[in-house]
């Protein structure tokens, strides 16, 4: 669905993009990962036809430079900060709807699929950040295209907001969409993506299934143990003898690092030896964790 | 290039535009100012030459002189670069849309509504001048409304051009007033200085004259509304004597639209041509 071959992008003497070659099967959904700065909306600009490039991006066969309409067409694009024009929401709708030849009954029901209905009438700078986001992908369904593309779409959401956008998404990926996103949030690569795909300084270099992704790199959780003072000792010694690593004191009870598909087994074999656990949190790893380690580890 | 395309941007511009609050005060101060120039410019007989709705149009032209440029160059100068700075450029560009109908659909959209101020204003203190029961030739005044709308074309296309070399709107409206300013107001400065200072002959003058757009559109409105070409002083009547009346008017309705299409086109060959990105 989606070719990228040997694509290089310079500003100046930066390389932003250095060479990346990937392909995004149909039906897919990859994420691209990494830190601030680390090439994924340039790539991601790239395959949008926004930038200049050096190498070859196809969509659907179709190199983009010599078919750009045709390309563009074919994709949905959220971009991390939606930014529209100061007009009604249903007008944007309109607007955009138009360009892509969508007829006034697919735009009036696309407002109540993202949940937009009785906003129709606001202006754009009325709608909260969450709205905006809703309303940026309810742009990007329009024509109902294939491909939807990405580009940290929950970095200005809250919680709650970033919970209901995602839903959304994964609600078209099931419905056969293929999807390129990026993010710098694990939980979302977690939940929506087939593939994730590290980058860094512009490369690309990790490609891996998101559950092997821990493994491969050997990420681990961090879970906080409230347990009795008079506990603590016998907690820490039973953990030791079991292999748990990363055993320190807190406050209030204990910090453990567990790697993935081991967090059940800790509490089973401290319930085992009777050790009353009073309460205990998950601290997921986050992408700066992962980028630490994976420095440290030379990649 | 996709015509429903333009079209849709035209639509879009021209509503953006009428929906302006400056663009909206714009408009009913020229209007109300052409009615103020009808009122004293009917006023007693015929001065000059001109009675009704010569010496409308006349006493018109230097309104147009001042407001046309200024909005033409303001608006112009904004059109791309505002886009750019607050991101909706490049999002608009993520759709199937191509820079071409983009830059066409905007710069028509502006144009016919700036054309819409023009029309209303000239609209207002003609149906003034009839009301009043003026007399003289209609047809003056319609070309100086042609030759109106022109000079927007002209300005519009420069400010156009200082747009896309503009990334921000701040920049693009600074660059702007500072042209209108070296164009209408320094303008007949810069001419008489050059002249006295390089001694220039007559045709050098006029040839000098040729290089101003509003310069051009104030000779060539002078020549429509008056049959006494020897009000523009030894340059008027060097070019009628070198190229006839009629022909001195097509030439400087050339120049205009040489004025308007140069801008626009190099302005055109930037925005979608040499410039590729849209970050």
């Amino acid at each position: 669905m989606i070719k990228v071959t040997d694509v290089t992008k310079k500003f100046g003497n930066v390389v932003a993009v250095d060479s990346v070659t990937l392909n995004v099967k149909e039906g897919e959904s990859v994420a691209l990962l990494g830190a601030n700065g680390a090439g994924k909306s340039t790539l991601i600009k790239c395959v949008l036809g926004l930038l200049d490039y050096k190498g070859k991006i196809e969509i659907q066969n179709r190199d983009i430079k010599e078919n750009p309409k045709l390309s563009r067409s074919l994709v949905g694009y959220v971009p991390q900060d939606p930014l529209f024009y100061d007009m009604k929401t249903v007008d944007i709708l309109h607007f955009f709807g138009s360009i892509r030849r969508v007829d006034d009954k697919r735009i009036n029901s696309i407002l109540s699929l993202v949940g937009l209905e009785d906003h129709g009438h606001k202006l754009s700078s009325e709608l909260s950040g969450g709205m905006r986001q809703r309303l940026s992908f309810a742009v990007g369904l329009l024509s109902d295209p294939p491909i939807l593309m990405l580009d940290e779409p929950t970095s200005n959401l809250d919680a709650n907001a970033r919970g209901d956008f995602l839903n959304l998404v994964k609600e078209h990926k099931n419905q056969g969409k293929t999807v390129l996103f990026s993010s710098h949030r694990l939980d979302e690569v977690y939940f929506l993506a087939d593939r994730a795909l590290f980058m860094k300084s512009g490369r690309v270099i990790l490609d891996e299934k998101p559950q092997n992704l821990a493994t491969s790199l050997g990420i681990k959780v961090k879970i906080n143990l409230i347990i009795p003072e008079d506990s603590i000792s016998k907690a820490t010694s039973i953990l030791n003898k079991e292999g748990f690593g990363g055993v320190s004191r807190n406050g209030s009870g204990l910090y453990v690092e567990v790697e993935e598909g081991k967090r059940v087994l800790l509490l089973e074999k401290l319930l085992q030896a009777h050790i009353p656990i009073t309460d205990f949190a998950i601290q997921e790893s986050s992408m700066e964790t992962v980028i630490k380690y994976m420095e440290g580890n030379g990649y | 290039m996709d015509t429903k395309n333009v079209f849709l941007i035209m639509r879009k511009e021209a509503g953006e535009s009428l929906r302006n609050r400056w663009f909206i005060l714009y408009t009913l101060c020229f209007s109300a100012l052409a009615l103020l120039v009808l009122l004293f410019s009917t006023m007693g007989g015929e001065i000059a030459g001109y009675s009704g709705f010569g010496r409308t149009a006349a006493s018109l032209i230097n309104l147009v002189l001042l407001f046309v440029p200024l909005i033409a160059l303001i608006t112009g100068g904004i059109s791309i670069s505002q886009e750019r700075e607050n991101g909706t450029l490049p999002y608009l560009l993520s759709h199937p849309i191509n820079k071409n109908e983009i830059f066409v659909g905007k710069f028509l959209g502006i144009l016919i509504t700036i054309w819409f101020s023009i029309l209303l204003g000239f609209g207002l203190a003609g149906l003034g001048v009839a009301i009043r029961g003026g007399e003289g030739e209609i047809s003056g005044y319609l070309l100086t409304v042609i030759l109106s709308a022109l000079l927007a074309a002209c300005f519009l296309s420069i400010g156009f051009l200082v747009s896309v070399y503009s990334g921000k709107a701040s920049k693009a409206i600074g660059i702007s007033v500072f042209l209108w300013l070296l164009f209408i107001i320094l303008g007949d400065l810069g001419i008489m200085g050059t002249t006295v200072a390089m001694d220039l002959g007559i045709k050098q003058v006029f040839v000098l004259a040729l290089l101003n757009p509003s310069e051009v559109f104030k000779i060539a409105s002078v020549l429509v509304l008056s049959p006494r070409f020897e009000i523009l002083g030894p340059v008027g009547v060097y070019a009628v004597r070198t190229f006839g009346q009629q022909g001195v008017f097509y030439l400087l309705f050339s120049i205009m639209v040489l004025w308007a299409l140069i801008p626009f086109g190099y302005a055109y060959l930037v925005f979608t041509r040499f410039r590729k990105e849209e970050k």
